[in-house]
């Protein structure tokens, strides 16, 4: 009860929103995720705890951390910075959804809650101020690429939400940045609604540095002929839960995802994927890296559900894992839950080390040990990288992950 | 044959050398001698150790010297990496190049010749000078631009994995070249041009060692010595045309040595 006993210090219930209210509320039920869910029964409980341990602040402190500088043709939102957004150019417009807009849309979405798969929204949703809710309607063409920031300040947890609203024939860019300062937690929800015929191609960068946290929650809901590509990087937490839920509504979309989490030292990050195919010629290509060195353990855990109505679905999840220390831990388990019977779905893992024999190839011709080492790891990262939209060039993600501690 | 007096200091010296891997003996003593401006041969069955004896001279940390010295230009190289081996001048051309997806051919053969270059205090190559230098060696083995914008050895073929060996080796300048079954998988042809490629390369301050099964490539590349390996020994050493008497005779005309020894 902890957790709700905070949330209630600090704020009065006057003073909290109806959807905090309701989440609230949910929550006080069963205040944390039973550890022997699916969902949660590897994360490691003293970490999760340890998220819970900050104050929260509903303020928000300007960023400490430095970031590229922007071009002046992207578009670049930071969650919690009070700015009123309205762009309404010749080919497109961005508008912030009104409180109705937003109240109505949260609403719909906590009556398909499920206590434990949605844990992390709920408390998302008990934490989020008014200030700290972006909500934006997306339509028209030529739209620039967007960059929107979330962070959590040192000593702090703080919680941001992110709600998006595609319009029909809508074609966006946009990378989100999660940065978590030293010691902090940030829960992070992102909600999308695709509309039929619009597209997203959606990049997500998590960092941290020492001790930070992050629940990151995302949830997707692609009307037909919709097309929706993640290429999300997740490193340097202490502790890290990333939640993709996509639901293809009618089916006829396509989802193609690339995901990677690196741990190192005694890190926990973790990834959770669910893809429903609710409608027929739904299509899915995904793939999850995962790298794990030192004491640190990374979980892939995902699920394609393939119901009968989901008839000539083309779906492929592949894990992809290496080991790079004896005392480091991997766990991945790839699903398929499928009613349908015409359709093509595959899955798969693999665990694996750097290649010994590649890695002599490369001494032979002069190349430390340590280089050897960081080619094979660039290759590796590369095809992630390469997935995510938006100035990843000006992020020198490679760099950041080539020579991080 | 070897006991000739010789005009300079040898560049590799093998000497009494036994190596194992997993506690399983692999090389029996073997000794191995060349001098600048040689070219030895190394033949034998599969599975003699000729393979093994190229990798523990390159360096692999699979295997364990359990007796013996390697000198290479008069020092005692037992201890080194395989990378302040092929730094020093060491290369060793693989059986069976291995493929890096994802690493840029050029990039990866800028680094390996940069590494090289550090070592003999030559000032190292930005991209526009390494591009200029790759271009010229191209052409030694006849090989198109477009294999520099391609991953290392992915999606070669093996005559094409082969002549990028022989570019490799004509970019890091060895002292000392060890190929290992070079002319395996290679059409008339592309032995020709890996063969006349090698001869380009190599000078009277180099050495080199074919390992082949094949008297072919020893006919494009005359060796001075031939040496046969048989159970992680060599157990003949003789000139060119003891190859020819091996593709006359075939291996079991050497278990006859054996036996002698």
């Amino acid at each position: 009860m902890e957790i709700i006993e905070k949330i209630k210090t600090n704020k009065s219930i006057d003073n909290q929103t109806e959807i905090q209210k309701i989440c609230l509320d949910k929550l006080q039920s069963s205040p944390l995720p039973n550890p022997r869910s699916e969902q949660w029964r590897l994360s490691n409980k003293s970490k999760l705890s340890n998220f819970l341990d900050y104050s929260i602040n509903e303020n928000n402190s300007k960023f400490d951390i430095s970031y590229p500088k922007n071009y002046q043709s992207n578009i670049r939102l930071i969650i919690g910075d009070n700015c009123q957004i309205k762009l309404i150019e010749k080919n497109y417009s961005i508008q912030q959804l009104s409180e109705d807009e937003l109240q109505k849309y949260i609403k719909e979405q906590i009556t398909f809650f499920n206590q434990n798969e949605n844990w992390s929204d709920l408390l998302n949703l008990s934490l989020s101020g008014k200030n700290n809710i972006l909500g934006l309607k997306i339509n028209g063409s030529e739209i620039p690429p967007i960059e929107i920031f979330s962070h959590a300040s040192s000593n702090y947890l703080n919680a941001k939400t992110l709600i998006i609203f595609l319009e029909k024939n809508c074609n966006v860019e946009l990378l989100q940045i999660n940065l978590g300062e030293d010691n902090s937690s940030l829960s992070q929800s992102t909600f999308f609604c695709l509309e039929e015929n619009s597209s997203l191609n959606h990049g997500v960068v998590s960092y941290g540095v020492n001790k930070s946290n992050l629940l990151n929650s995302l949830n997707v809901i692609q009307q037909k002929n919709s097309e929706y590509n993640l290429g999300s990087l997740h490193f340097k937490f202490n502790y890290a839960r990333f939640e993709i839920r996509i639901k293809q509504s009618e089916g006829n979309a396509k989802t193609n995802i690339k995901g990677m989490q690196i741990t190192k030292k005694n890190e926990q990050i973790s990834t959770y994927t669910k893809i429903d195919f609710d409608g027929p010629n739904g299509f899915l290509d995904q793939i999850n890296k995962s790298l794990a060195d030192d004491k640190s353990h990374a979980i892939f855990e995902g699920s394609i559900i393939v119901p009968k109505i989901a008839q000539k679905t083309d779906a492929s999840q592949l894990s992809r894992n290496l080991l790079l220390s004896n005392l480091a831990q991997i766990d991945t388990k790839p699903q398929l839950e499928i009613i349908a019977d015409d359709v093509k779905c595959k899955h798969g893992a693999t665990i694996s080390q750097l290649n010994e024999e590649e890695l002599f190839y490369m001494r032979t011709r002069g190349i430390t040990l340590t280089e050897a080492s960081k080619l094979q790891l660039s290759s590796y990262f590369q095809e992630i990288i390469s997935f995510i939209p938006v100035s990843k060039d000006r992020w020198d993600l490679l760099d950041k992950l080539l020579n991080q501690n | 044959m070897q006991s000739k007096m010789k005009e300079s200091d040898p560049i590799l010296e093998v000497k009494n050398l036994s190596a194992s891997t997993d506690n399983l003996p692999i090389l029996k003593g073997v000794s191995l001698t060349v001098y600048p401006g040689e070219i030895h041969a190394i033949m034998g069955r599969n599975g003699c150790g000729k393979s093994t004896l190229s990798k523990i001279i390159a360096g692999h940390p699979s295997y364990n010297i359990t007796n013996g010295d390697i000198k290479f230009l008069g020092e005692n190289i037992n201890s080194l990496e395989p990378e302040e081996r092929s730094q020093s001048g060491i290369f060793l051309g693989f059986q069976y190049p291995i493929e890096i997806p994802g690493v840029s051919n050029l990039e990866f053969l800028r680094v390996s010749t940069n590494a090289r270059r550090k070592f003999l205090n030559k000032e190292e190559l930005d991209t526009f000078d390494f591009e200029e230098l790759v271009k010229e060696k191209l052409e030694i083995v006849k090989m198109d631009q477009a294999f520099l914008s391609r991953s290392v050895n992915q999606g070669f073929s093996g005559g094409e994995k082969k002549r990028n060996e022989i570019l490799q080796m004509a970019l890091l300048e060895p002292k000392i070249a060890i190929l290992d079954e070079t002319d395996s998988g290679l059409d008339i042809d592309a032995l020709r041009i890996v063969a006349s490629g090698i001869k380009r390369i190599s000078n009277a301050q180099t050495g080199i060692i074919l390992i082949t099964h094949y008297q072919r490539l020893l006919d494009e590349i005359k060796p001075n010595y031939v040496h046969v390996m048989s159970d992680g020994q060599i157990i003949k050493t003789g000139e060119s045309d003891l190859a020819l008497e091996l593709e006359k005779k075939g291996y079991e005309w050497t278990d006859n040595f054996i036996k002698e020894t």
